[in-house]
């Protein structure tokens, strides 16, 4: 069973159409959700969550209708906001237990839950001091602690990396990559940065105008191409037009010389023709795909040029 | 802009053309929080990458720079002048703030128009439809910024700050809240405008985006100047840490034989993903990598320079 299936999905704001006959399926994993802002990103979450009915067609979470048993799916869904939405004058441990208990555990358990849940996110001693005094980084983890708290076998994450430091970044990264895998539990992250998303997901769905543009494998989108990369200090020039000269199908591009990978001959004529020349060699790698090239060969009307 | 590692020392040589922004050993605190310490700098045409974790100073660098604060020590110049209470100079500046404070009640094309005039421009009309043409938002420029995603609110703040085609172009976290589409326009917008002669600086904590637009850093930590250059001879200079080349070949073993008999290598290392070459010298290696591969009769498949990032730099620079 998929964990997270939309069928014909369809929200409508007025006018607006935002998301339009929306058919995905979610397997479990760790699964990067990208799309151009207004493309319907926090509509499909919020209409998963429940808070949102869609126009026409339907969501389902483990198989549950999100309009008929939205209680259900908020018992087997975290979620992590975007916005700023902690309260500031309590502490972590209180807030995340208040959370604990609305969603139905005990006391002592969610007494429990909450120890482990911070200690799991990286909060130790400033867990009892007020929230308001938290950085950046500490909050989202308060985030991310709140929507884990109550065991969800579904974690949604809108944009969990927004205001973070470059090692706030990596930690917050490698903890949602924990999450993931020390709990089993499949994790949509909502992203902007495709270096992200490359990082850490397994799978992408990209969503484009309401659509669906793209859902497939992380490895699809970045194979090896039959193109190999040479990279020199100086002299590219001369390279691109020595591999040209002994057949080789190759093009300069600033100091990269890029050329088809015809016969595994090429690899022994890079080599020689980087020795003749006495060039300084920088890299030699088999270019790959890349996330960011989905969104380049199709630019819309919405983009900045 | 001159490579420097040392925080201490003040650019040796200035460029023969006087620079468009320009930073003698500039302080600012706040009651006892230093924010920014002793900072001395230089920048011409172009565009750089103001990085640093959170609370480094960048922002108080900026608003140095946009003449919002004094300096409490040093001298900050803009164009030759210092832009603290200095109309004269803010004509020549363009700040795109972190904040995503805009009227809500506005549309793009007044706030924009409002800022022209703010300017003084003669066409407040015509410099507004110009600077929105420029970052895309045509299609929504009559309606209210309180409608607008976070991406369109971006945009309208920088089509603000360009409406009256400033000389230094200031932007602090730019790239926030935008989509993969809108963030390549606004590096190719900022690519464009450093062609064009204009000086452009902008604060940025997603390193492999700073990497795409250029490789001119200003790296500050704890209020200090870590680094200023080209990241790369910011790297060259760091003659403690030994570079690793990752090499795979067609017999990595045969191959190693060979490296480590040539005086540029220090250590060479089997790994399952191939060699992990050690040296000092990184220039004369790359000199020798290909002729010593040919003489050991080894195909060369794979030469990465995993630390020559810009990310590593930053770890390094960081100390994280």
């Amino acid at each position: 069973m998929a964990l997270i299936e939309t069928t014909g999905l369809t929200k409508h704001y007025g006018p607006v159409k935002a998301l339009d006959q929306l058919d995905l399926m979610v397997e479990p994993g760790i699964i990067g959700l990208v799309g151009a802002n207004g493309a319907g990103k926090s509509t499909l979450l919020k209409i998963l969550l429940g808070l949102l009915s869609p126009t026409s067609g339907r969501a389902t979470v483990l198989g549950m209708d999100t309009v008929r048993e939205t209680r259900a799916i908020r018992q087997v869904v975290g979620y992590m906001p975007e916005h700023d939405c902690l309260p500031p004058d309590v502490g972590a441990t209180d807030f995340v237990t208040h959370m604990a208990r609305i969603s139905g555990l005990p006391r002592t358990a969610a007494r429990e839950r909450t120890a482990e849940v911070l200690r799991h996110v990286g909060l130790y001693e400033e867990r009892y001091r007020q929230i308001g005094g938290y950085s950046t980084g500490m909050k989202q983890r308060v985030k991310l602690a709140q929507a884990l708290v109550h065991d969800p076998k579904v974690l949604l994450l809108d944009e969990p990396t927004n205001g973070l430091d470059p090692s706030g970044r990596d930690e917050m990264l490698d903890l949602i990559k924990r999450t993931g895998t020390d709990f089993g539990i499949t994790v949509v992250v909502a992203s902007h940065l495709l270096g992200e998303i490359e990082q850490v997901c397994g799978y992408l769905l990209a969503i484009d105008a309401g659509h669906l543009l793209q859902a497939a494998p992380i490895s699809h989108f970045t194979q090896r191409t039959p193109v190999l990369a040479v990279e020199v200090e100086e002299g590219a020039d001369r390279l691109a037009a020595a591999l040209s000269s002994r057949g080789a199908r190759a093009r300069q591009d600033g100091n990269r010389v890029l050329v088809a990978i015809e016969s595994d001959a090429l690899y022994d004529s890079v080599r020689d023709l980087v020795a003749d020349l006495a060039l300084p060699l920088i890299r030699i790698q088999q270019e790959r795909g890349r996330l960011e090239d989905l969104f380049r060969d199709a630019p819309t009307a919405g983009s900045l040029q | 802009m001159t490579t420097q590692l040392a925080p201490e020392t003040v650019p040796a040589t200035q460029p023969a053309s006087a620079p468009a922004i320009e930073l003698l050993h500039a302080a600012r605190w706040y009651g006892n929080v230093v924010a920014v310490n002793d900072i001395s700098f230089s920048l011409g045409a172009g565009v750089t990458g103001l990085l640093g974790p959170n609370g480094a100073g960048k922002t108080t660098l900026l608003h140095m720079l946009a003449g919002f604060l004094a300096p409490s020590a040093g001298t900050v110049k803009v164009l030759g002048q210092s832009p603290h209470r200095n109309p004269s100079v803010y004509r020549q500046i363009g700040l795109v703030p972190e904040r995503e404070a805009v009227y809500p009640f506005l549309t793009g094309r007044d706030y924009v128009k409002f800022n022209a005039r703010l300017q003084g421009m003669r066409d407040p009309d015509g410099a507004a439809r110009a600077a929105i043409a420029r970052v895309g938002l045509e299609d929504a420029m009559d309606r209210a910024i309180g409608t607008y995603s976070k991406g369109m609110r971006q945009r309208v703040k920088v089509a603000g700050s360009l409406v009256h085609d400033p000389q230094v172009l200031l932007l602090d976290e730019p790239f926030n809240g935008m989509d993969p589409r809108q963030r390549i326009a606004m590096m190719d917008l900022l690519g464009d405008l450093a062609g064009a002669g204009r000086t452009i600086l902008f604060s940025s904590h997603i390193l492999e985006e700073v990497e795409q637009v250029g490789t001119e850093i200003l790296v500050m930590v704890a209020g200090r100047l870590a680094a200023s250059g080209d990241f790369r001879a910011i790297r060259a200079l760091m003659t403690d840490r030994p570079h690793t080349v990752t090499v795979r070949s067609s017999d990595d073993r045969r191959l190693a034989t060979t490296l480590m008999a040539d005086p540029t290598v220090f250590a060479v290392e089997l790994t399952p993903n191939g060699l992990s070459v050690q040296t000092a010298q990184l220039g004369a290696f790359r000199r020798i990598l290909a002729g010593s591969s040919r003489s050991a009769g080894v195909r060369l498949l794979e030469v990465l320079s995993a630390d020559e990032s810009l990310e590593s730099v930053f770890d390094y620079l960081v100390g994280r």
